[in-house]
């Protein structure tokens, strides 16, 4: 068990009336899995993110990560940002930017060279190192973060909605490398994301929030799947309408 | 990007643009230097705006007397010493207050306090305190730029992304290395801006200060013409002013693009 979620909520300090944003979730996180934690927007699928990251801590219950308490952010867990520019170091050089970690935990010269290398390959950047990153594109620019994450070789590896800022073709190509790329490192991931296509193109398993306040888990789906994922699939079809009418009646709680 | 473009001109095209770019500017100078020689020739009083010609014989003749050269340097001299000091204590001073809330609570009171207070309501008070030499010129010009860069550079901290220091925080790094290698470098564009503007303000003050409390320099030049009515040599040292002025600032913008380039891309364009 990678991670494991216990009776968890969530407030953040100050709220009003502490408004709780999660309520008693539970969730437990396989070794190797790919999980996809799908919701309305503003369901708390991040906040739930953020706190197997350790960037915040639950209000009550607990998160735990190989049996111990999560209590902060940690190398074991690598993490990418939905936002295009502002978690990457724009004053540096993709290749910088990808060796920011093995720096700062002095790994050595040839060893470190090594892991970028490898991390570059992985999410196809090849040939761009030298670049600035705001140089790059949209899509290049949550590769450099993939691959940032890729370089430090974490037990799981968080994404929150990485492609959601991206054009269609952009995010089914990274989609089909991120898969690859999952199956090569063989980590735990846990992939953010509000919409039901990308939840089934990537996720062995499909974790369905209802909507917030108080959001909890409301259904897990199992997707029975090879990949590349095949959307003409009678499965993929069946559950493609399920999840999409499960998902519909948390978006109208929000609207009515 | 066009950006990158102008930045470093590589095929003759764009050597072309960014030339004809400068002699824009260049024939823009000369229209008005003739336009300004025409009016004040045939339409104005000379005793209200002289020709550039009188001005430029009037320039000619302060050079022969011997002093036109040491005011500029002296009114330089001020300038950079005050505002590179300046500088050096408010950088260290805004990194620590942008970063560490306990020492943001302590200073902020006097600083914003201190800096509504013109250094030009101080200039006696610093004269009587550190002497009529170059100290007290010096410490003024300090004064003024120190305020703009430290409140500049604390801006820079406090508005570092959150998502830097927390990648950085998942890629195993210690507060010691987010701070040198997150913070400082996200900082330097608003230090830079906080510096220029402060470089200009240094002109404002030692100007000021000249005029009121000094026996050198372009302010004083500007001051002691009044005393011969020799409107021309004003217009000297006004233009002089606004000549030194624009070069520091060039120079300025030169150093944001070769030596800061990669951390003040945008900012050092304009």
């Amino acid at each position: 068990m990678a991670i494991q979620i216990q009776h968890v909520s969530f407030a953040y300090d100050g709220a009003r009336s502490r408004a709780l944003v999660l309520e008693d979730v539970d969730l437990t996180v396989a070794d190797g899995e790919f999980l996809i934690l799908l919701g309305p927007s503003g369901c708390g699928k991040s906040t739930l993110l953020r706190l197997i990251a350790g960037f915040d801590r639950p209000t009550s219950g607990n998160v735990r990560m190989n049996g111990n308490e999560i209590t902060g952010p940690g190398k074991d867990r690598g993490m990418v940002f939905q936002d295009l520019d502002s978690a990457l170091f724009q004053w540096l050089t993709v290749r910088r930017n990808v060796e920011f970690g093995l720096r700062v935990n002095h790994v050595v010269d040839h060893e470190r060279k090594l892991q970028s290398d490898e991390a570059l390959r992985m999410v196809n950047l090849s040939g761009h190192e030298d670049k600035l990153v705001d140089e790059l594109s949209g899509g290049m620019k949550q590769r450099v973060q993939i691959a940032r994450m890729l370089a430090m070789r974490p037990e799981i590896m968080l994404m929150d909605e990485p492609f959601a800022a991206l054009d269609a073709q952009t995010r089914q190509m990274l989609q089909t490398q991120l898969v690859s790329i999952w199956s090569e490192v063989k980590r735990t991931a846990i992939y953010v994301t509000h919409d039901i296509r990308e939840a089934l193109n990537l996720g062995q398993r499909v974790v369905l929030m209802s909507a917030g306040p108080r959001a909890n888990i409301k259904h897990e789906y199992d997707v029975p799947l090879d990949y590349p994922r095949d959307q003409t699939d009678p499965v993929y079809i069946k559950l493609l309408s399920t999840l999409s009418k499960d998902i519909e009646e948390e978006v109208t709680k929000v609207w009515s | 990007m066009v950006v990158e473009a102008e930045r470093a001109p590589t095929t003759p095209m764009q050597v072309m643009r960014r030339l004809s770019g400068i002699w824009v500017s260049v024939v823009s100078v000369l229209v008005g230097l003739v336009v300004w020689e025409i009016v004040a020739r045939f339409f104005i009083d000379p005793f209200f705006l002289p020709s550039v010609t009188s001005i430029f014989f009037g320039a000619v003749e302060l050079i022969q007397r011997g002093l036109l050269f040491e005011h500029i340097a002296i009114s330089m001299f001020r300038i950079i010493v005050g505002f590179a000091l300046g500088s050096v204590a408010a950088i260290p001073l805004g990194l620590i207050i942008g970063s560490y809330l306990p020492v943001r609570q302590l200073f902020d009171p006097y600083i914003h306090f201190l800096r509504f207070i013109p250094a030009l309501a101080l200039t006696t008070l610093f004269l009587v305190w550190f002497g009529v030499g170059e100290v007290s010129k010096v410490l003024l010009v300090m004064y003024s730029t120190g305020f703009i860069v430290v409140i500049n550079t604390a801006t820079g901290v406090v508005t570092t992304h959150k998502n830097k220091t927390l990648a950085a925080q998942t890629l195993g790094a210690t507060p010691w290395q987010i701070f040198w290698l997150v913070t400082v470098p996200a900082a330097v564009p608003s230090m830079y801006v906080g510096m220029r503007l402060a470089l200009a303000g240094s002109f404002l003050v030692i100007v000021a200060v000249e005029m009121l409390a000094a026996e050198s320099g372009l302010g004083y030049l500007i001051w002691t013409s009044k005393l011969y009515f020799r409107i021309d040599w004003m217009f000297v040292g006004i233009f002089l002013l606004g000549f030194f002025g624009l070069l520091t600032d060039y120079a300025w913008k030169m150093i944001g693009r070769h030596l800061l380039g990669r951390y003040v891309r945008e900012t050092a364009d304009y």
